[in-house]
């Protein structure tokens, strides 16, 4: 007999509605899957025999044909055991379907246990939108799937749950309606996460002592998206500023919040209770692999690019990185996204992280520092220096040279300001820059808008010249000004860029050793 | 050393008879006539053939006439086997030139306009060594370029004083410190700074001095067109704008070679009165600048390295092998006495108008900043009290970080303020402005200071 079950695949960040199509026929015993089914997809047929035996029906001794619709989808992980083995269930008349043909996700065990996979928010909501109403799930994603509205979740924690589930029209643990969310964004649960949970785990801003120029820019940066280089000796404290950064961006607005629990389900990893509203903040280890950069592998894994979308992607010891990892990260600094073709597909995943970075001025790390600590020959901090490419030093905006404190400065005279303080100040910026036309962060916009948003008088423009060419900045370079100075000019909640606005940004300028150098040390 | 004997490019029997009975006696003298523009660029074309030092240039000169000559007998039918006759070398080699360099000098005179034309258009100017101009103290060593290829100013190369400070190119960050800062020092004494404008010791010294806006001299290893190292491009723009200037022995078109470097020392040698070696290892090329200067009567000066440290072994050596000779730096101070340059500019009015521009008279630290804003004059009043991180300037000013940066860039703008890897200090007419000019001498080198 022929059972149909509806069910989901994940391909990329997106999910797939697939139809399992199982047929228990007479003839020599056999268990076969067709359409595309990847490895993990063909070890179904062991789980499903286990989980059956285990659970106390029988494997039937035909000739059982699995095919998974639409065929010519390739199909991989194991969010679909669950589907198949209710399907040989169905097929085999071992258990007679109920009313409604509920939709079911979900990876087996031997022990016939239901088991979460990866990516059940986009799943649940690609059934959501193919007009599913009622969708098992794992248990322990229950939580997650209940985020997508317009459909009813059950959770099951075993296979016999699940077959409880579709005899009865209604669920033995029917859940409470819970708060939901509109894919669409509308009719959100709106209350924000308490800001001490948040923060927890992260250094404050007033554990950093001195460093005045380096915790400004961090300022600028966050308020206005722009990218950011840190770079000083080992102990400056380039890594504890950057670690303060979760607890100084504000939470995550509807849409982005969206985006965020969506990579964060495929991503796995932490159980996902609530729409995620802090943003990302992803630091890869620097051996970190192409792949582990920017995505793909067989089954499309987004990569840390795409983790950190909505956030921050903090890089430490940049140069250490491979050439080729951080020349990847042209095109999503550039276009907000990237694009993976494999095998198995393309996908274009959402990249829209601001990069900070860290690293050292040189090899041994003690460039710059008193009483001499460096060994490097001059050639070899060039050659380090040079490591991060011209592209990528290019689409950095803020640079800032963090030299090492002397005990004096880090004993302090003054508390240093506190994330709450600052944190409140960047979310202030950041709300004036999306209340403009376009919505976007300083650090995105170009050409005419740029200019009109500055607003520069003439003073201010003769200034601006005046300042290009002693720096002989190029016509991006200028834009960089423009633009960190008009980031400035919001945290001080100012209408037009003024000069002194200019002069600060222009501190923040691109350097290198050489540079250095030439700057007569 | 350099294949040049000590008794000079033409040797003690550096007469010339050749076949067509123009048998002058050849000696410096017979280049030393009134150069017109002709001559200057025959000669310009003249050293852009390969295979002709200006030993081969002399003879030839010697034994035709004039440059202008040589240019014009090159440009007749059958000059080859005339200019294979025309100078033949003393010694082993029966003929003057050989038949490549002949063919060569055809060939360049063949093309003379096109390469005069190249020069002017790069804006050069070129120097014999007949010219008023030509830099008096390198006419006085052994083998003088015949012609020098110069951007910039012309005077600088004759400043009264001149000190040349060289080094490794693969320099640490403490030798470069010390580079910089001696030759702002000197700099800020009245003496123009000469060196090659390599990577490492040598560009850290032009650096130091275009910083105070002092005059400088880069003496290439190659061709202007092919100006080497290309990292230093700006900077030796910088160095001709600010009144120094960045001189060639070579034709524009001239790659860089093994084999001119050593040539490009002697130059930078000739031109100074004393040479200052900073930071070398065995076997630099530094080492052949000290030697070649010694030899020549000038001075030589080592700042000693620690022991055990492979950049700084040559120096070492050098203070042992030339004991007595070379003498050792032991102090910025002891230097300026030691070269017997005025320790305070302003004191001794001792200060060369064409060198020390920007410190004649040297006004006080009120009088630099006078036309600053009221912030960026209360961070520079902050600045001359020596090194600071911004944290320092905050605390010392009160004022908060983001004036003080902007403040900072004013102040960099004008040349009173550097940076490097976030620290400030002062520079140009506030570095040199009292009280910080008397402070100077006291301080220290870095990396030998605190440790005690």
């Amino acid at each position: 007999m022929l059972a149909t079950v509806n069910s989901a695949t994940l391909h990329g960040l997106d999910g797939r509605s697939i139809r399992v199509e199982v047929d228990v026929a007479p003839g020599l015993p056999g268990f076969t899957i067709v359409g595309l089914a990847d490895a993990a997809l063909q070890e179904a047929r062991e789980r499903v025999r286990g989980a059956l035996r285990n659970a106390g029906f029988t494997h039937p001794a035909r000739r059982i044909t699995v095919n998974l619709a639409p065929a010519e989808l390739r199909k991989a992980g194991a969010s679909l055991d669950l589907a198949i083995a209710v399907g040989v269930l169905l097929g085999s008349e071992q258990v007679a379907p109920g009313p409604g043909r509920p939709a079911m996700i979900g990876e087996l065990s031997l022990g016939a246990e239901v088991r979460a996979t990866p990516g059940t928010l986009p799943m649940v909501a690609s059934l959501a939108r193919r007009g599913v109403r009622r969708v098992l799930v794992p248990a322990a994603a229950l939580d997650e799937a209940r985020l997508v509205d317009g459909i009813e979740c059950i959770g099951v924690e075993s296979l016999a749950e699940a077959v409880g589930a579709i005899r009865s029209s209604r669920s033995r643990r029917r859940v409470v309606p819970p708060s939901r969310i509109d894919l669409g964004g509308a009719g959100l649960a709106a209350a924000p996460d308490p800001p001490g949970v948040e923060r927890e785990g992260w250094p404050d801003l007033a554990d950093v002592r001195g460093q005045l120029e380096a915790r400004r820019a961090l300022e600028i940066a966050l308020a206005g998206g722009h990218a950011m280089l840190l770079v000083g000796p080992p102990g400056a404290g380039k890594t504890l500023l950057a670690r303060t950064i979760p607890g100084l961006l504000p939470p995550l607005d509807d849409a982005a919040a969206l985006s965020a629990t969506v990579i964060a389900s495929v991503a796995g990893g932490e159980r996902i209770r609530a729409l995620v509203r802090r943003p990302p903040f992803r630091m890869p280890h620097h051996t970190t692999s192409y792949a582990g950069m920017v995505g793909g592998g067989p089954k499309l894994t987004p990569g840390e690019v795409t983790r950190a979308d909505g956030g921050v992607l903090f890089l430490d010891e940049l140069a250490e990185f491979s050439r080729d990892v951080l020349e990847a990260l042209r095109e999503p600094l550039e276009e907000g996204r990237v694009a993976i073709s494999r095998v198995i597909g393309a996908q274009t995943f959402p990249a829209r992280f601001q990069l900070v970075a860290a690293m050292n001025p040189c090899p041994c790390g003690m460039a710059g520092t008193d009483g001499g600590g460096c060994s490097c020959p001059q050639t070899v901090v060039d050659r380090y220096a040079s490591r991060v490419s011209g592209a990528l030093r290019d689409r950095i905006d803020l640079w800032v040279a963090m030299p090492r404190l002397p005990p004096a400065a880090l004993v302090g005279r003054q508390e240093p300001e506190d994330s709450a303080t600052v944190g409140a100040r960047i979310a202030a910026a950041r709300a004036r820059q999306q209340g403009r036309r376009s919505g976007l962060l300083n650090a995105r916009i170009t050409g005419r808008e740029l200019r009109a948003v500055a607003g520069l008088d003439g003073t201010g423009r003769r200034r601006l010249v005046e300042l290009a060419e002693a720096e002989r900045l190029s016509g991006r370079g200028t834009a960089r000004l423009v633009r960190v100075a008009r980031t400035i000019a919001d945290l001080d909640d100012r209408a037009s860029v003024a000069v002194p606005d200019l002069e600060e940004a222009a501190r923040y300028r691109a350097f290198d050793a050489r540079t250095a150098a030439r700057l007569a040390v | 050393m350099f294949g040049v004997g000590r008794a000079g490019p033409l040797g003690p029997d550096g007469l010339v008879a050749d076949g067509e009975g123009s048998a002058a006696p050849l000696a410096l003298d017979t280049l030393r006539r009134d150069p017109d523009q002709d001559e200057r660029d025959a000669l310009a074309v003249l050293v852009s053939v390969p295979g002709v030092g200006p030993a081969t240039l002399a003879r030839l000169i010697g034994a035709i006439g004039s440059a202008s000559d040589v240019v014009s007998l090159a440009q007749r039918s059958g000059a080859a086997s005339r200019l294979r006759a025309a100078a033949p070398s003393r010694g082993e080699r029966p003929g003057g030139v050989t038949d490549e360099v002949a063919e060569a000098l055809i060939d360049a005179a063949r093309q003379a306009d096109r390469i005069v034309d190249r020069v002017r258009a790069a804006g050069l100017t070129v120097v014999t060594l007949d010219d008023e101009t030509y830099p008096a103290r390198l006419r006085a060593t052994e083998l003088p370029p015949l012609a020098l290829f110069v951007r910039g100013s012309v005077t600088a190369l004759s400043a009264r004083r001149a000190v040349a400070i060289v080094g490794t190119r693969s320099a640490t960050y403490v030798g470069r410190q010390i580079a910089s800062q001696l030759a702002a020092l000197l700099s800020a004494a009245g003496a123009t700074i000469v060196s090659g404008l390599a990577i490492g010791i040598d560009g850290a010294a032009h650096a130091g001095v275009v910083a105070v806006h002092g005059s400088t001299v880069a003496v290439l290893g190659g061709g202007h067109d092919r100006l080497y190292p290309p990292a230093h491009a700006r900077l030796a723009r910088t160095i001709a704008e600010e009144g120094g200037a960045v001189i060639s022995e070579h034709a524009p078109a001239t790659s860089p070679a093994r084999h001119t470097f050593p040539r490009r020392n002697r130059i930078i040698a000739g031109l100074a009165e004393a040479t200052i070696v900073i930071e070398a290892g065995r076997g630099s090329g530094a080492l052949t600048t000290a030697v070649w200067a010694m030899e020549q009567g000038r001075g030589c000066y080592v700042v000693p390295g620690p022991l055990g440290a492979p950049t700084w072994a040559g120096c070492l050596e050098l203070l042992r092998e030339c004991h007595g000779v070379a003498r050792i730096v032991a102090g910025p101070a002891e230097l300026l006495a030691d070269l017997e340059l005025p320790d305070d500019p302003s004191a001794g009015g001792d200060v060369d108008t064409e060198a020390g521009a920007g410190h004649v008279g040297v006004p006080s630290v009120a009088a630099v900043l006078l036309e600053l804003g009221p912030t960026a004059r209360t961070v520079g009043r902050a600045l001359v009290a020596g090194l600071a991180t911004p944290d320092d300037l905050v605390a010392a000013t009160d004022l908060p970080i983001a004036t003080v940066l902007a403040a900072l860039t004013v102040l960099e703008g004008r040349g009173l303020a550097t940076s490097a890897y976030g620290r400030y200090r002062a520079a140009g007419a506030l570095a040199a402005a009292s009280p910080a000019g008397r402070r100077r001498s006291r301080r220290q080198f870095p990396g030998t200071g605190r440790r005690g």
